[in-house]
């Protein structure tokens, strides 16, 4: 089961195994938005982009194997896919690059450019992008940006430029309830949440994920985080690891600066 | 004998491999193997672009015995690249890792490690460090108790030049150069253009005061003894200050 977030882009989601561990904490500390009905789950997104030409960004983890190949199956019919981007070869990100390059062999593989340690990661074949870069699939408008809040030095975020629709991998990744699969953000929580619950929700994320915030300078990470919005502007928000938003993304942009704060303060709350 | 394995202490040793840079320079991706007293650990794989190496290599080092286990610092494939190759050579040996979901990793068979836990691994016991130094969520930093060595993952790199592949902290007569710890870091830990170093450095002193070393042991660098970790540190320390300092919002 997949969902068309905008003209061409399909979402395609792993919702994952229920994580008992982040449940644990979450009912530690109180987290006001969990309780112990419920199961926690860190999704898994990829994102099929459809014109005259077909570019799949990022291919599920190994546990989504079948799922990817069944999905991409389902929407691409007899048609080629002609692009497979991997954000960052992360094995969550990038573990059946192998096999979907198998059953689509004529795909391009499309890697990020810095930095050039490509044959520690199979991605010796593969065409390198970067800041400025564009890719027209005739209709959608690909364009890759600098990977600016990320784990892995070889990192890339990409937007289609026709739906300002932005795909900023690891950043705003938010987890998710049984249940809360394929929704949209404004789906899973009310748009009156208040300010607090959101941080919260995203903190138990970048509090594992983004580590570092610990060590970080929270004035410099709060005006990068203006940067970021002021240079992508998105419309839409694709994360790999929550829900798309296409709701206020400004204001989720806005709240992860509380984020930072939090884990600045805090320290990290596990891994992932 | 062809590359013969470094020893650090009598019962670790570093099976250093490197990877050739565009710029000429090289960065090492290597290997430590540890003798237990229930067989051979390594630590880390190692990755697949020096797979036959590192197969002949550590057939060597071990007598032909191979190896009885497997730690990893974290499943990224430079470091975990060969399991699923070592294990059909040497048998289902275990694997320790340290992701919170390890089947998503591409590792279902895995035993977990637990940042700030321990684990006896055939007769030895590792600590589990959260490390200041890292770039994945599920990264540890590995200590063996019995030797004091500190299996530091990706911190504490270096690029190195052609011909120094193997050289440790003592080979490098004034020390282990500044731009080298540098530009490792800035290119590899890319947040670090984000970080307060005061932060960083005490995160990281802290750790060392808690864990006396004999040997800090990087993948991707030349392991630090224990005299050489202070000027290491300095230097890190104006490297830092440097990434973070070089590096304004625009
Ligand atoms: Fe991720
Ligand atoms: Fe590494």
């Amino acid at each position: 089961m997949s969902r068309e977030i905008a003209q061409g882009i399909h979402w395609i989601q792993e919702l994952g195994p229920a994580r008992t561990e982040i449940g644990e904490s979450l009912l530690r500390r109180g987290a006001p938005w969990f309780d112990r009905d419920r199961t926690v789950h860190v999704p898994q997104n990829a994102f099929l982009v459809v014109g005259n030409e077909s570019l799949l960004f990022d291919t599920l983890s190994p546990l989504g194997s079948d799922q990817i190949i069944e999905e991409l199956e389902s929407i691409l019919g007899d048609r080629p896919l002609d692009y497979l981007v991997v954000s960052h070869p992360d094995v969550p990100h990038a573990g059946n690059t192998a096999r979907i390059l198998r059953r689509y062999p004529e795909a391009r593989l499309v890697a990020p450019r810095e930095p050039a340690t490509h044959e520690l990661y199979h991605l010796e074949d593969s065409l390198r992008v970067g800041v400025g870069d564009y890719l027209d699939l005739g209709g959608p408008l690909i364009q890759f940006h600098e990977a600016t809040f990320l784990d892995a030095a070889l990192s890339v975020w990409m937007s289609e430029e026709t739906t300002g629709t932005l795909f900023p991998v690891d950043w705003l990744g938010f987890p998710l309830l049984d249940g809360e699969g394929l929704s949209f953000m404004d789906e899973v929580v009310d748009p009156e949440t208040p300010d607090d619950e959101l941080v919260d929700r995203l903190y138990e994320f970048h509090a594992r994920v983004m580590f570092w915030f610990q060590y970080a300078d929270v004035e410099k990470m709060k005006a990068e985080t203006d940067m970021v919005l002021m240079r992508l502007h998105p419309l839409i928000i694709a994360p790999s690891h929550g829900p798309v938003i296409r709701r206020e993304p400004q204001r989720l942009i806005q709240l992860m600066k509380g984020v930072v704060e939090r884990v600045h303060n805090t320290g990290r709350v596990g891994v992932l | 004998m062809a590359d013969p394995a470094v020893e650090l202490s009598g019962d670790v040793s570093w099976i250093a491999e490197a990877f050739p840079l565009p710029d000429g320079r090289f960065e090492h991706v290597s290997v430590y193997l540890v003798e237990a007293p229930a067989g051979s650990i390594l630590i880390d794989s190692g990755s697949f672009y020096h797979r036959e190496r590192l197969r002949r290599r550590i057939t060597q080092a071990t007598a032909g015995r191979g190896i009885g286990a497997m730690i990893l610092s974290h499943s990224d494939y430079p470091h975990s690249g060969n399991v699923p190759d070592f294990r059909r050579l040497w048998g289902d040996f275990e694997i320790v890792a340290s992701c919170a979901d390890a089947a998503a990793q591409g590792l279902p068979y895995a035993r977990r490690s637990r940042i700030g836990g321990s684990l006896d691994v055939l007769g030895r016991t590792f600590r589990f460090l959260d490390p200041p130094l890292a770039d994945r969520s599920h990264t540890s930093w590995i200590y063996d108790e019995a030797s004091r060595v500190m299996f530091a993952a990706d911190g504490f790199g270096i690029y190195h030049a052609e011909g120094e592949t193997g050289f440790t902290s003592r080979d490098y007569a004034a020390g282990i150069s500044e731009e080298a710890i540098h530009d490792f870091h800035k290119d590899t830990i890319v947040w670090l253009r984000y970080v307060d170093p005061a932060l960083l450095m005490d995160a990281l002193r802290a750790m060392f005061d808690a864990h006396p070393v004999s040997w800090v042991a990087p993948i991707h660098g030349a392991p630090i003894a224990a005299e050489d970790l202070d000027d290491y540190l300095e230097k890190l320390e104006r490297s830092v200050v440097a990434v973070s300092e070089g590096y304004t919002v625009h």
